[in-house]
């Protein structure tokens, strides 16, 4: 278990999510805490993405609860304007598909959806998106429609919409899938200092890669939507029993000099072997 | 429990040659698949082309969106409401001159206007210039029957015959289809579409209505692409132009795919939005600021417009 | 299907554009009660769809190909008047970028396509398939045949709003102003290629993507987003009444008012030898309160009173709308 901090910022007690007579989760209980960086690891179809959105309040628990820095977090809290745009304010969704995040028909308007709907002044909203436009360097983008972008480029634009926002509490589901390694070794970079400038990060990947870069504690879902495992993150990347019954990591088949043999096999470190015909 | 990787099947290992494939010596005629494919991608070279010529410093651009699309509504039914064809003339030399002052190149600006709608519209009223189509008095008589020749109860008269009403009224729809597509071309190659949105707005469109619009034409992107990509990977594995029959299930089969897929999307962007404080009421920044030069251009196009109906009613 | 500006005048124009005002609103607030925050990106990206397979080339009998509409598709999915606003936003954006249909005939192309035929094309699909399973094979016919009708009254009243003005605009030799062919030329022109080829291809085209649909995404067949109002039994009459009412009353006030064109009571003594009693009374009644726009020298043959006699047009007609439509929200509150 996770020491104690003073400020949960997540507390779920047997959480449990089903849709339409299929289970997506199953007696989920952790804490977060304030300023915490944490890993949500899991296999396709294990509930990453499912957690991610239950803590964002888009869907609810169909049992348990979950509470968000302090208070519950439910259909009829998120009824509540006050409660609801608070909440919007401290926690950002970075989601997989940037093509249903950017939905606004440019870069400038994009980046200004997330103030202008939270309720911040005009001129507010706009220092805030050319602050973001400048430190995320896409200034030169601003009147881009986001069909005219690269993946690279739009993962950016919607870190950029979500940051403009300001949130002390930061989701992204999958971020590196699909970047390019510029891209997402800036974006990596980039979620290592908003942690150390205060921001709690959670990030659903199965690019165990990254684990130890976004993560100092990890929490893995099995493929029976359960939790199968929590640890520091170094810890839990070093158990490949778990690894492997998350389905995580798989056996690898190789010939080497002419030996066949199989073992597990992950990118956890790069992976280093000499094939032959 | 050690899973070896897939063994491929013996028919996939063997590869069908180095040599180039054979050519049959038929061609191959140009499908509906490959017609849909060069339709979507002539929509997205369109699209990124508007948006170059929009992004120019001309006359037009320069202009606040929302006088410029009220000055353009004017001159639009101004050109829907006279009937001289001198006039129509001189409102299409005007939408020329805007075009010019804009950094629109001439050529380009009038093979878009005219490449298909007046074209078509030019086809389409041929015949209604002849007198067995429709009644008038006979201008040039190109073929005299010398009787009466009737066509079961039909009677086609006694001549065949282009009438001065027929051909009138055939320059009057051409230039009428040729000033409207002009204008309507002017609006959109000179403004932002997210601009344009905004404008609509003077019109007491609802808020809500211009942020659907704003989503549907950002979406139209990327479905436009999502379908290409089903149309290309058919083509590619299409021999000869495929049946009408295997196409038209194509079709359908991609149709509800799509239709899959928009509603996964959907069900996404909506998370998206309301992730980032959307509630349903969309809100919407100031937008621009009129100034004197606007407002002149403004009042000119409403004069023009006014003058071109009332010089009409005189002429006419 | 699209009409381009120019063909039509601006009365008509003008009409068809009142007349979809009172629609608009009242799809706008039906969508806004049933999907309520969703529906700005679920319609959004109902209006992409529908716009993106619009653009589908569907090869037919000789060689050549069609392009759907899909109305009817987009209505069985997302509910009929989410369909209303969707094809709205779908026919604008082609207006106004692909020049696919004129702006001011934005109006008349709405009216044809984006409430008539998804309308008409639902509601014959809920007559067939009502009370089937989502499974059930009624509801691919049902959307099939509810495609047919729907594009095929759409391109009805097409044919009927071109074929109307050489009759009724016109200079005094009779030089067309706008579209020179009447309604005799446009009627079967449009309506025998809809009613042989296109309407099938679209029919078909809908029944196989429901099929598809039965397959793959149940889900969106089953109402779970289309959440279709609840049309009881003695609401359709009053809806049927309100499109007749729709259709006909902006035609009888622009048609009798100049003579139906060819159709001037004289002509049709002429044709039949005999008028009927309740046209020539109603002519007599119809020009003396719209006197018409042909008579030289007049207040209403002048600018002031071409536009008059026009605004007294819409306000007619955006009256009668707004009335039915008020009339059948108190229905449905009563129900």
């Amino acid at each position: 278990m996770a020491e104690r901090g003073p400020h949960p910022v997540f507390e779920l007690e047997a959480v449990r999510y089903s849709y339409m007579d299929a289970t997506g989760l199953d007696g989920i209980g952790f804490r977060v805490d304030a300023g915490e960086k944490l890993a949500l690891l899991g296999a396709n179809g294990s509930g990453k993405s499912t957690l991610l959105k239950l803590l964002d309040g888009l869907i609810f628990p169909s049992g348990g609860q979950i509470r968000a820095f302090g208070s519950r977090l439910d259909e009829t809290a998120l009824q509540d304007e006050g409660f609801a745009r608070g909440f919007r304010r401290r926690v950002g969704f970075v989601f997989q598909n940037s093509d249903a995040q950017l939905f606004s028909p440019n870069v400038w308007e994009e980046i200004a959806f997330g103030p202008l709907h939270l309720g911040l002044p005009q001129d507010e909203v706009e220092e805030r998106v050319k602050d973001t436009l400048h430190i995320l360097g896409l200034e030169h983008l601003r009147d881009r429609p986001p069909y005219h972008l690269s993946g690279g480029e739009k993962k950016k634009v919607a870190l950029a919409a979500v940051l403009a926002i300001n949130p002390d509490v930061l989701l992204f589901d999958e971020p590196t899938a699909g970047l390019d390694p510029k891209t997402e070794e800036f974006l990596i970079q980039m979620m290592a200092e908003l942690n150390r400038a205060g921001k709690t990060i959670i990030t659903a990947t199965q690019d165990l890669g990254i684990v130890t870069h976004i993560a100092s504690r990890a929490i893995v879902l099995g493929e029976d939507h359960r939790l199968a495992g929590e640890g520091p993150a170094a810890e839990v990347l070093a158990d490949r029993e778990l690894l492997l019954s998350a389905n995580l990591v798989h056996y690898h088949t190789h010939r080497h000099d002419g030996l066949e043999h199989s073992h597990p096999h992950s990118h956890v470190e790069k992976h280093d072997h000499r094939h032959r015909g | 429990m050690i899973e070896t990787e897939p063994t491929l099947p013996r028919w996939m290992i063997a590869a069908a040659g180095a040599k180039a494939p054979a050519t049959s010596g038929r061609r191959r005629r140009r499908s509906a698949v490959e017609r849909t494919i060069q339709g979507m991608a002539h929509a997205l070279r369109t699209s990124v082309f508007s948006e170059q010529i929009a992004a120019r410093q001309g006359l037009l651009q320069r202009t606040d969106p929302r006088a410029k699309s009220a000055g353009l509504l004017a001159l639009l039914m101004a050109a829907a409401i006279i009937r001289t064809p001198l006039l129509l003339l001189t409102l299409y030399a005007l939408t020329l001159a805007a075009a010019a002052s804009s950094r629109v190149s001439l050529r380009f600006f009038i093979k878009r206007v005219w490449l298909f709608i007046p074209v078509f519209a030019g086809v389409i009223v041929l015949p209604s210039i002849f007198n067995v189509v429709k009644a008038g008095d006979p201008l040039f008589t190109i073929w005299s029957f010398g009787h009466e020749v009737r066509l079961g109860p039909w009677s086609l008269g006694t001549s065949l015959a282009i009438t001065r009403q027929g051909l009138a009224g055939a320059a009057i729809l051409i230039l009428r289809v040729a000033v409207s597509v002009s204008l309507a071309v002017l609006l959109t190659l000179t403004t932002r579409w997210s601009d344009l949105l905004k404008a609509l707005r003077i019109f007491y469109v609802p808020r809500v209505f211009v942020l659907i619009l704003s989503m549907a034409y950002r979406y139209i992107f990327l479905l436009l692409s999502l379908a290409s990509d089903m149309f290309t990977a058919r083509r590619s594995r299409m021999v000869g132009p495929g049946s009408p029959r295997d196409d038209r299930h194509f079709a359908a089969s991609s149709m509800g795919t799509l239709l899959g897929k928009s509603s996964t999307l959907s069900d996404e962007i909506y998370a998206a939005m309301v992730s980032r404080g959307f509630n349903g009421e969309p809100m919407t920044m100031r937008p621009f600021r009129m100034r004197t030069q606007d407002l002149l251009l403004l009042v000119a196009a409403l004069l023009l417009a006014i003058a071109a109906v009332g010089g009409d009613r005189l002429l006419g | 299907m699209h009409i381009p500006d120019g063909y039509i005048s601006p009365q008509t124009a003008g009409g068809l554009w009142a007349m979809m005002v009172p629609v608009w609103y009242t799809a706008g607030h039906k969508v806004k009660r049933t999907l309520r925050q969703r529906q700005a990106p679920l319609v959004a990206i109902g209006a992409a769809f529908t716009f993106v397979i619009m653009m589908f080339n569907i090869p037919v009998p000789g060689g050549t190909s069609a392009h759907a509409v899909g109305g009817t598709l987009v209505a069985v999915t997302l509910g009929p008047w989410a369909a209303v606003i969707a094809l709205t936003v779908a026919l604008v954006i082609q207006a106004l970028f692909f020049g696919d249909g004129g702006i001011l005939a934005i109006g008349a192309n709405c009216f044809n396509m984006a409430f008539i035929l998804p309308i008409v094309g639902y509601y014959v699909y809920r007559l067939i398939s009502a009370g089937s399973s989502p499974r059930g094979a009624r509801r691919w016919i049902g959307a099939g045949i509810g495609a047919y009708v729907g594009l095929n009254v759409s391109a009805f009243l097409v044919a009927l709003e071109v074929g109307i003005q050489p009759g009724l605009f016109h200079t005094a030799n009779g030089t067309a102003l706008y579209s020179p062919y009447g309604l005799s030329q446009t009627i079967p022109a449009m309506m025998l290629v809809h009613l042989t080829v296109i309407g099938f291809v679209e029919a078909g085209v809908t029944a196989l993507a429901v099929v598809y649909l039965q397959r793959a995404r149940i889900g969106l067949l089953a109402g779970e987003k289309a959440a279709a109002p609840a049309a009881g039994p003695r609401l359709r009459p009053l809806l049927i009444g309100l499109l007749l009412m729709l259709i006909f009353v902006p035609l009888g006030l622009l048609a009798t008012a100049t003579a139906w064109g060819e159709w001037s009571p004289e002509d049709i003594r002429r044709r039949f030898g005999f008028i009927p009693e309740g046209m020539n009374r109603f002519s007599g009644f119809w020009s003396g309160i719209l006197p018409h726009y042909g008579v030289r020298g007049s207040f209403w043959s002048s600018v002031p009173g071409y536009m008059a006699s026009a605004a007294i047009g819409l306000a007619i007609v955006g009256g009668l709308t707004f009335l039915a439509v008020k009339l059948i929200h108190r229905t449905k509150k009563s129900d």
